[in-house]
């Protein structure tokens, strides 16, 4: 049965021409999708090393500037991507076994966890604003702790560029989310065809492993 | 329907396995531990260790996603060398920038000697460098040493080891005779800067020292003319200004690049 190649009554999704079975599709999708990912390694990964590049070059200014960074919203917003892997993953078990109302119900979930950490990020980016902890030429913040630090423009250059690249994953990924949870609901998937909604899975994950390092980077060692 | 779930639970393709829901839950509990246990230990110091002991938790945390959320735990070898292929790649972009900024070091000090020679040649010491003093003609003689005796001879005389394939023959500094451009320093100085027959024009060699070359050569044969303020005004010396004044002032483009770095 796990090899269902014949199109049934019921409109069972059936393996496109190209590959041999279901089996063969879906394993094809999840390397694509494992090359996609091995892509936003590296697509992220600049930032990374600009990061300790300066940080290297100016411990003081990064220590001095990383103080303005909140570690009780950082703690937040990874607690809440933690339940949003896991809400995303029940998605999936949920259609792996059949089980509907559990798809749904993990990937509603999922989409409040991922517009919650996005609020979370508004609420810090609009303080940043207030205070004019700004990338490079818009810095404008004047207080006397980051008098002495002329690099702390750079940090915020990099504060943004990282979490904002994140944000922008965030955002993509509620988007696809939405999108499987309209097929959920249409009942295009069950336990033959869940490609989509377990590659969205994976695409979410690394979005949450991207912030498990993000966090401790930029909000508690700076 | 439960045929179907049981099929798919039998499935030997690893692509379809199914993480227990158990698992799941430890995981995400593992995670939350994890994100506790980061930041109390931020809270304590630690010195270094610190940095160890968060990034320890953090590649753990990322572990655990990888392997259980995203079963790699259960996927095919072929996945799995793609996917940590992306970080040794990240490796050699952290080791390759690194071994360079390290390096780096050595050569900041130099540029600093750079930047403090480059000084000194730019003429900031030497006011009003169009009018010959001893000490212009002095560093005239040791710029002429390294820059111009493979031609002009160590003496000034036109019979450097390379004159011998020049013709016309490179300007013999001891006589007086047939100057193309003049005997005025202006002149002297023009000549350097735009080059004569062979000689090419060393315009990028900053004004002062060409005005130290010009005062030097000239020393070297009868008394030179005398600059009048048209003259110097047509060498382009604007002599209400400070400095090297005379024409254009270049600088090395990695030092100027440094200099503006260190301003910025």
């Amino acid at each position: 049965m796990a090899h269902a190649t014949t199109a049934t009554a019921g409109g069972k999704k059936e393996a496109a021409h190209h590959f041999k079975d279901m089996d063969h599709e879906f394993e094809t999708c999840k390397q694509g999708l494992w090359l996609f990912l091995l892509q936003e390694v590296l697509f992220f990964s600049p930032l990374f090393v600009g990061y300790y590049v300066f940080r290297g070059l100016y411990p003081e200014d990064w220590h001095a500037a990383s103080h303005h960074l909140d570690p009780k919203m950082g703690a937040i917003n990874t607690v809440i991507l933690i339940c949003s892997s896991l809400s995303m993953a029940q998605a999936v078990h949920g259609a792996q076994t059949n089980n509907r109302r559990k798809s749904i119900i993990g990937l509603i979930l999922t989409l409040i966890f991922a517009g919650g950490f996005l609020v979370v990020k508004f609420f810090e980016y609009s303080h940043k604003f207030e205070l004019g902890l700004l990338p490079a030429g818009a810095f404008t913040y004047t207080g006397a702790d980051l008098s002495g630090y002329p690099h702390a423009k750079l940090y915020y250059s990099l504060y943004f560029a990282m979490t904002g690249l994140h944000g922008i994953h965030v955002i993509g990924g509620m988007a696809v989310i939405a999108w499987i949870l309209k097929r959920t609901l249409k009942g295009e998937f069950d336990s033959n065809y869940y490609t989509p909604v377990e590659m969205v899975g994976l695409y979410w994950h690394f979005v949450d492993l991207v912030w498990i390092y993000l966090f401790p980077i930029l909000y508690l060692l700076g | 329907m439960a045929a179907e779930k049981k099929g798919s639970k039998n499935s030997e393709h690893h692509g379809h396995h199914i993480v227990p829901p158990k698992v799941l839950y430890t995981v995400w509990g593992l995670l939350l531990l994890g994100t506790a246990l980061t930041v109390a230990a931020s809270m304590f110091h630690f010195g270094a260790l610190n940095y160890v002991i968060g990034m320890v938790i953090a590649t753990v945390k990322a572990s655990l996603v990888v392997m259980f959320f995203m079963g790699m735990k259960y996927d095919s070898n072929e996945n799995r060398v793609i996917f940590l292929t992306s970080f040794v790649f990240v490796a050699i972009f952290f080791l390759l920038t690194f071994t360079d900024l390290f390096f780096r070091g050595t050569v900041e000090f130099d540029a600093g000697r750079f930047a403090k020679a480059a000084e000194a040649r730019a003429g900031a010491q030497f006011k009003d460098p169009w009018i010959g003093t001893d000490d212009l003609r002095k560093r005239g003689h040791d710029l002429f040493m390294t820059n111009c005796i493979a031609c002009h001879g160590p003496e000034g005389k036109g019979n450097g080891p390379a004159s011998v394939s020049l013709n016309p023959k490179p300007r013999n500094f001891t006589s007086g005779d047939n100057w193309k451009n003049g005997r005025k320093p202006s002149q002297v100085f023009g000549t350097i800067s735009h080059g004569l027959n062979a000689m090419p024009s060393f315009s990028t060699t900053p004004a002062a020292d060409r005005w130290c070359l010009a005062h030097y050569v000239l020393s070297l044969g009868p008394a030179p003319g005398k600059d009048t303020p048209e003259d110097l005004q047509k060498a382009g010396v604007d002599t209400s200004g400070k400095g090297g004044g005379g024409g254009e002032k270049t600088l090395p483009v990695d030092l100027a690049i440094d200099i503006m770095s260190e301003k910025g």
